[in-house]
């Protein structure tokens, strides 16, 4: 009996250290991910005076919002000096509509090239899905000439229009794998009782659309909200979306570098995905790996 | 006039056809089944009386309207799918009233009508249950009240039974025996199973390979098959198929069953005539249903459509109130049914008798049916 014991308690300390190692790994990877928030963060509640006199990941000796308030009202992104805030008013008047239309799009076209399959359509969600692998500077310049002839050239409209259209590829993606394992037999159903293609999408099809609804929005917020290409090109001057203005403040070189503002200028910018993220994030999952609909 | 006529319906999915020149008929509050092994043609038929699929030429009317090219919608019917096809953010109410709203039915009266067919299928207690919270026999019955709720001309039935347990499913064959003969309606129902088809039937259309191999009632699909594959399809345990030759005795035509022994034996073939002439001497298919092979009844061996073989226990399966029990005849498998009482060990002799009126044969290069 000894023996066993002795052996026992062995394997206990051996599986003890696993998970020592295991956890350090863990810390580990988990500061380094942490860390550039953290520094960001620090950063912005810190004064210029601090930031010159301590290090990187050192306390603010005093936390002043001052950076944040002048970064949101204040400081100058080019020729104009009245912060980011009309910049992220902008973004949102981009993003709302933008995710709202192709997630909507995204939805119709998955349940049509599920539910109401027609002759090649399987080759027009083929052909669709290269839209998912084409990369954004290729279609600058095509785009450009578009908006142009449609008249939308440096408006939200076309900014707007943009988003769209490269967005579709994934929220079509998104929902036609999604509604592929809804059983066809209950569009069948619906027929049968009576039902047209838009009853049946809005009666039977969208009330079951939850989690692909979340997680089609969030990876299109995130998506439109971070973009800085199309951006940049196709928006005009009052029209910028944030990241835009963000990059604008950084670059503005008159003066002493406010390390503080411009930290606290790119939270503010990166805080509304960080909150969709929180707070619809556990859905992101749960859709992504959700298929069937037990019914 | 015919609830349901289908006339030379054919379907052709590329260059596969599915259904090569269907003919079927029924007339009001009959029930049809549509039987066969899986990929015969059967559900692609349901699909396009219900309309989900086009024919590619053919005609089908219901109640007398031509429906070819109507949409389902226009139909008339009501369908209850394999997989019950619950709307899943719907009560059972909502499931039950959907096709009432579709249709703009009062309120008043939807209301009345779900109360009607939440009695009959004793569902009033789950109505405000969502189909996520019900068991399969909950299920499957709000699928048949979905259908009931309306008042359409004929009622598709496709494999609604075959997701439940099987005690489950006997009750629920039962049950929709019962609904049809109170309600009178008109049915077409799919199936693989043939005893389903067997027990609920009016009339049973046996398919395979996109055609209609046999329609009639199940007495006469079972007693009267048309050829070798309905014979072998319908009925469990399956017909006997025994290799023989036709003879000529003093009693008239015969077929000579050798037991693993080797004793000759000549099984009469009472209904024969002249035409099996032709075939004194060759090989043909005897087909006998396990039940026309027993122990020896003593008042009933005189008769002369009687033969009695003494042969070799093989194999014997109780199933309580039978015994089946495997025989060699003319070296192939014979199953035969008797009492348990009557029983011999294994690999004992035991005295058979078969009643051969209901024997029929096939011609082994057709499978067609000779007597």
């Amino acid at each position: 009996m000894p023996n066993t014991t002795a052996s026992s308690s062995s394997m206990n300390r051996s599986v003890t250290l696993s998970r020592v190692v295991l956890y350090a790994i863990l810390l580990i990877a988990v500061v380094f991910y942490l860390m550039p928030l953290v520094v960001m963060l620090l950063t912005s509640f810190k004064s210029m005076a601090d930031i010159r006199g301590g290090n990187l990941v050192s306390i603010p000796q005093e936390f002043i919002i001052a950076a944040w308030d002048k970064a949101w009202s204040s400081a100058c992104t080019g020729v104009e000096c009245a912060g980011v805030a009309p910049f992220f008013w902008n973004s949102f008047q981009i993003t709302v509509p933008a995710v709202l239309i192709s997630t909507f799009l995204g939805a119709l076209n998955g349940y049509v090239l599920t539910k109401w399959k027609f002759r090649g359509s399987d080759i027009f969600f083929g052909l669709m899905l290269f839209g998912c692998f084409i990369p954004f500077q290729v279609v600058i310049l095509p785009m450009a000439q578009t908006l142009g002839w449609l008249g939308l050239a440096n408006t939200t409209t076309g900014l707007v229009f943009v988003h769209i259209v490269y967005g579709m590829s994934f929220t079509t993606l998104f929902f036609r794998n999604f509604y592929v394992s809804v059983p066809t037999e209950l569009v069948s159903a619906a027929k049968i009782d009576g039902a047209g293609f838009f009853t049946i999408f809005r009666r039977i099809i969208l009330p079951i659309s939850g989690p692909i609804f979340v997680v089609c929005i969030i990876w299109q917020f995130t998506q439109v909200w971070n973009d800085f290409l199309f951006g940049v090109v196709f928006s005009g001057g009052d029209t910028q979306p944030i990241t835009v203005a963000l990059n604008n403040l950084v670059n503005t070189s008159h003066g002493v570098k406010e390390y503080n503002v411009d930290m606290a200028a790119a939270m503010i910018a990166a805080l509304p995905t960080l909150l969709v993220y929180v707070l619809a994030g556990k859905y992101f999952v749960r859709g992504l790996t959700a298929g069937s609909v037990k019914g | 006039m015919a609830a349901l006529e289908i006339q030379n319906v054919k379907k052709t999915f590329g260059t596969v056809d599915v259904l090569k020149g269907i003919d079927l008929s029924i007339s009001d509050g009959e029930f049809l089944i549509l039987v066969g092994p899986s990929g015969c043609g059967k559900s692609t038929l349901m699909n396009t009386i219900a309309g989900l699929e086009d024919v590619t030429s053919g005609d089908i009317s219901i109640g007398g309207n031509h429906v070819t090219g109507l949409a389902p919608k226009d139909r008339d019917i009501a369908m209850v799918f394999q997989s019950y096809a619950l709307y899943p953010s719907m009560t059972v109410r909502g499931n039950i009233s959907f096709a009432l709203e579709i249709r703009k039915v009062p309120k008043a009266e939807r209301e009345k009508e779900v109360e009607r067919v939440a009695d009959l299928l004793q569902i009033g207690h789950l109505l405000d249950r969502k189909p996520s919270q019900l068991s399969g026999g909950q299920r499957q019955r709000v699928a048949m009240g979905r259908a009931l709720a309306r008042h359409p001309k004929i009622y598709l039935f496709d494999e609604p039974l075959s997701n439940l347990d099987a005690k489950l499913r006997v009750e629920m064959r039962t049950e929709i025996k019962k609904l049809h003969q109170r309600l009178g309606t008109t049915i077409v129902y799919v199936t693989h199973d043939q005893i389903e088809a067997m027990t609920l039937a009016d009339r049973i259309a046996v398919m395979k390979d996109g055609e209609v191999q046999q329609f009639g009632t199940p007495q006469q699909i079972y007693d009267d098959p048309a050829n070798m594959f309905v014979a072998g399809f319908m009925g469990s345990p399956a017909m006997n198929f025994l290799r023989c030759e036709v003879e000529h005795t003093e009693q008239g035509y015969a077929v000579g069953v050798r037991t693993g022994g080797g004793d000759l034996h000549h099984l009469p073939l009472v209904h024969a005539d002249s035409s099996l002439q032709s075939w004194i001497g060759k090989e043909v298919i005897l087909g006998l249903r396990p039940e026309q092979i027993t122990h020896v009844i003593p008042h009933k061996t005189d008769e002369s459509h009687v033969a009695r073989f003494s042969a070799k226990v093989e194999v014997a399966e109780p199933t309580g109130p039978d015994t089946l029990i495997l025989i060699d005849l003319n070296g192939q498998e014979v199953d035969c049914r008797v009492n348990p009482t009557e029983e011999k060990p294994v690999g004992s002799l035991m005295e058979f008798m078969v009643d051969m009126s209901k024997a029929v044969l096939f011609n082994p290069e057709t499978e067609a049916r000779l007597l």
